[in-house]
């Protein structure tokens, strides 16, 4: 998938309800509560967070291009898809954002200094300069080395190979895959920049990045299902328990203890509306999440059937014909419809 | 044991460089030591093989956190694991695991502006240093070119360590800097030790020409004439990618290095070089720090420096082999005045003076909302403590004349008309004995000594990524 491609794939599933400047937002991974509800409005959770280190400019300049190449209408207040857009055939794509949150990073980290360490001592050289810095990966690797045996040869041969397995079976093209592998070093044959990759290939450096993340989510996927003896102990930590942040945890907890929402949010010393943003992730989050202290449930199907009648999910839309029901009221009952429809 | 089996069981080498010896006989002496090593003549050695001998740790202070990392990555690919950094980007919990095993420490890089914290002072106060190294100690100096105002707070932490003695490392410094270092880590009768500034092997030339046009065609020129590995030098990022995308569409392997650039990039460029798999960087001046690669052959400036002892440094990185490297200089018309408001956009100006007077130096709104500048600011929140505010901006006008002075003697450098290796000897306050034969352009070169280009460097590109990961990994 490309970068512009990202962009159009993510209008097309807000469908005319968000402003241009959503996708950016939902690319970094801002932990918003307006970008974390919308994941559950419109199913987003693939692209949450694929691009963390993603440039506003750089980002405006593709915008800029997409408006350029006629994919993108400028529609008073809203961006319109042209035709042309809605006819892209855009490519199946394993991005996973929502589920690894930026861990492929520490996977690919680990997996290099692996490759790196396999790639000298099997050729006798024992003494290298690591190419990951962070100490706190080196020695988890270290660890992860002694266990495997990493000195006897075998072990090598077989973890290549699982390698070479895991990654024949992941659902992406031939150059996503290159890309992957030219982020590896080994002797006598170093890593290549984002630059040097992007323009061996004819793309942008947000193309190859992208399709970097791609084809790690889509390989992470293939381990985690396959379950290959050496590459699955790299998966260690990778996956968070929750998908919750940190912050609606807490309110989690708290909340289970008895807490109501207002003294929640006097004892964290966080505004109402942020608490608030909680209960919508929690409930986006959770199938069996009970809405009953916060929305009775008659004004709860009302929001839905107003919902479902204007075929909308502009908070705006349903209150005015729902005055009695409060934006937070109106957010949790779209989030929990997500959820359970 | 001798000074020379510790070298071979520690080092693998079986003899010392010259100074070295001397250096170290004199740390384990007992006395204080200032050493001005040229770049690349093994300084670190200096307080390692010491800390062997000494009993408790050696603190090292640091003054640049990439300098740091380099240092304690060498230490540890040498398989000394009694390491520990201690900098501002700690993580809490790491930090709590320092503090309590400090002791066991055999070496600790600090920055400066930890050193001076009364937590880690207290820290400290409860081990036994027995050495205190001030790494670059040029530093200290207000008039060096890469002033660090923390550096002048080293003195304060002595009596807290009960007044350990001290090595003063550097690669370049002046009569004027080794005096003020003396002065400021309140050396009484330290052993100074001065290696010759010359290196034999480099060879120093100046290109002039009419317009950056001419340079420009200048460097193609010389690309297809001489072969890497080289180091171009460039004053701006942008610069810097301009120049590799000219290489590159010239067909000559390159790339560029910049502080803009993600850590991971920066570390595959370094090691492409190092492999022989670039024949040139085209880089700003954060190239060169930790990179050790013996045989640079050529470093060209496409920009002016902006001063003698940078340019010194920078051009010091090649030929560390021993073997002949060529230093060229280019300059086009004009290029002077470029240089002149280079230096003097560094400095504070009034209204970053007011600034910070006026709000102090815990106001660090003012470098966010970038209202003062980085540099500035931490220039300025030395001196604020120091001096009352007309002080202050009288220590910035003697700054600013001190940078005059710097780029008046480039300028001079630049129009110099006899020997030019003697010039920069003289800026170091020291004496030409004996000139090599192939010596700077105004005595004339032979640029027989420089390999020719040649084609045949291709390198086979792995096409599909089982074949790259083949070469990788031929198991």
């Amino acid at each position: 998938m490309l970068f512009t491609e990202l962009i159009l794939a993510i209008m097309k599933a807000v469908n005319r309800q968000r402003t241009i400047s959503s996708p950016y937002h939902l690319i970094k991974g801002k932990k918003s509560g307006q970008t974390i509800q919308d994941i559950g409005y419109f199913g987003l959770y693939p692209y949450f967070g694929v691009l963390p280190k993603l440039d506003k400019k750089a980002y405006d300049g593709a915008v800029q291009s997409l408006f350029l190449q006629g994919y993108l209408l400028a529609n008073d207040q809203v961006v319109d898809l042209s035709e042309k857009a809605l006819d892209l055939d855009i490519e199946a794509s394993p991005l996973n954002g929502w589920k690894y949150r930026g861990n492929e990073n520490l996977f690919f980290s680990r997996l290099s200094l692996i490759v790196q360490t396999f790639s000298h001592f099997s050729q006798q050289a024992n003494v290298f300069d690591p190419i990951v810095s962070n100490e706190e990966i080196q020695s988890w690797v270290k660890i992860y080395l002694n266990r495997i045996r990493f000195r006897d040869l075998t072990v090598a041969q077989r973890f290549k190979e699982e390698l070479v397995i895991t990654l024949t079976d992941t659902a992406v093209s031939e150059t996503h895959k290159m890309i992957v592998m030219e982020r590896l070093s080994g002797l006598g044959l170093s890593g290549m920049t984002w630059q040097q990759i992007a323009a061996s290939k004819n793309l942008s450096v947000m193309d190859v990045q992208l399709m970097a993340v791609e084809t790690l989510h889509g390989w992470m996927a293939v381990i985690e299902r396959s379950k290959p003896p050496l590459l699955t102990g790299l998966m260690e930590g990778i996956i968070q328990q929750s998908s919750l942040t940190e912050s609606a945890q807490r309110t989690e907890k708290l909340f289970e203890r008895g807490f109501s929402l207002e003294q929640i949010a006097s004892l964290r010393q966080l505004k109402s509306s942020t608490i608030e943003d909680h209960f919508v992730e929690l409930a986006m989050n959770d199938p069996y999440f009970n809405y009953a202290p916060f929305v009775d449930a008659a004004l709860f199907e009302a929001i839905i059937a107003e919902s479902r009648r204007q075929k909308t999910k502009r908070l705006r839309e349903i209150k005015e014909h729902l005055p009695e029901a409060s934006y937070f009221q109106i957010r949790l009952a779209l989030a929990i419809r997500e959820e359970q429809g | 044991m001798t000074l020379d089996d510790l070298l071979y069981s520690t080092y693998g080498f079986s003899s010392f460089r010259p100074g070295q010896r001397e250096i170290i006989e004199r740390v384990l002496a007992g006395d204080d030591v200032i050493a001005l090593l040229p770049t690349g003549m093994g300084k670190s050695i200096c307080y390692q093989l010491p800390a062997k001998l000494l009993p408790g740790s050696v603190l090292i202070v640091s003054p640049l956190l990439s300098l740091m990392q380099d240092q304690v990555a060498q230490l540890k690919k040498m398989g000394e694991k009694s390491v520990v950094a201690i900098n501002s980007f700690l993580k809490p919990e790491d930090k709590e695991k320092i503090w309590n095993s400090l002791s066991s420490y055999k070496f600790i890089f600090i920055s400066p502006e930890m050193l001076v914290q009364p937590f880690v002072k207290r820290q400290l106060q409860q081990l036994r240093i027995s050495l205190l190294v001030a790494d670059e100690a040029h530093c200290i100096s207000q008039w060096g070119f890469d002033f660090r105002p923390d550096y002048l707070r080293i003195s304060e932490i002595l009596p807290t360590l009960k007044f350990p003695q001290v090595l003063a490392l550097t690669a370049t410094a002046t009569e004027k800097v080794t005096e003020e270092i003396k002065k400021y880590l309140e050396l009484k009768q330290p052993y100074i030790y001065c290696h010759p500034m010359d290196r034999k092997n480099i060879v120093y030339d100046i290109k002039k020409f009419e317009d950056g046009r001419e340079k420009l065609d200048f460097l193609k020129g010389f690309i297809r004439k001489f072969n890497g590995p080289g180091i171009i030098y460039a004053g701006t990022r942008k610069k810097s990618q301009e120049l590799s995308m000219l290489l590159t569409e010239q067909g000559i392997s390159s790339a560029f290095y910049h502080g803009g650039m993600e850590h991971q990039d920066r570390i595959f460029v370094q090691q492409q070089f190092q492999n022989g798999e670039l024949q040139w960087i085209c880089s700003t001046n954060a190239f060169g720090m930790g990179v050790h690669i013996p045989n640079i052959r050529h470093v060209i400036h496409f920009q002016l420096p902006t001063s003698i002892e940078g340019y010194v440094q920078e051009v010091g990185r090649a030929g560390r082999d021993g073997q002949p490297a060529l230093a060229t200089l280019l300059y086009a018309q004009g290029d002077e005045a470029l240089l002149e408001s280079l230096v003097m956009d560094d400095l504070p100006n009034q209204h970053e003076i007011e600034a910070v007077y006026r709000e102090g130096s815990a106001a660090t709104y003012l470098l966010d909302q970038g209202i003062v500048r980085e540099t500035a600011f931490r220039v300025l929140s030395y001196w604020i403590t120091k001096l009352p505010l007309e002080g202050v901006i009288r220590q910035m006008e003697l700054l600013r004349s001190g940078k005059r002075q710097q780029a008046a003697k480039i300028r001079e450098f630049l129009f110099h008309e006899d020997c030019l290796r003697s010039y920069i000897i003289e800026c170091f306050d020291q004496e030409l004995l004996d000139k090599p034969i192939n010596c700077c352009v105004n005595d004339g070169i032979d640029y027989t000594a420089f390999e020719a280009y040649s084609d045949s460097k291709e390198k086979q590109i792995p096409l599909e990524w089982q074949d790259r990961l083949r070469v990788i990994l031929p198991i």
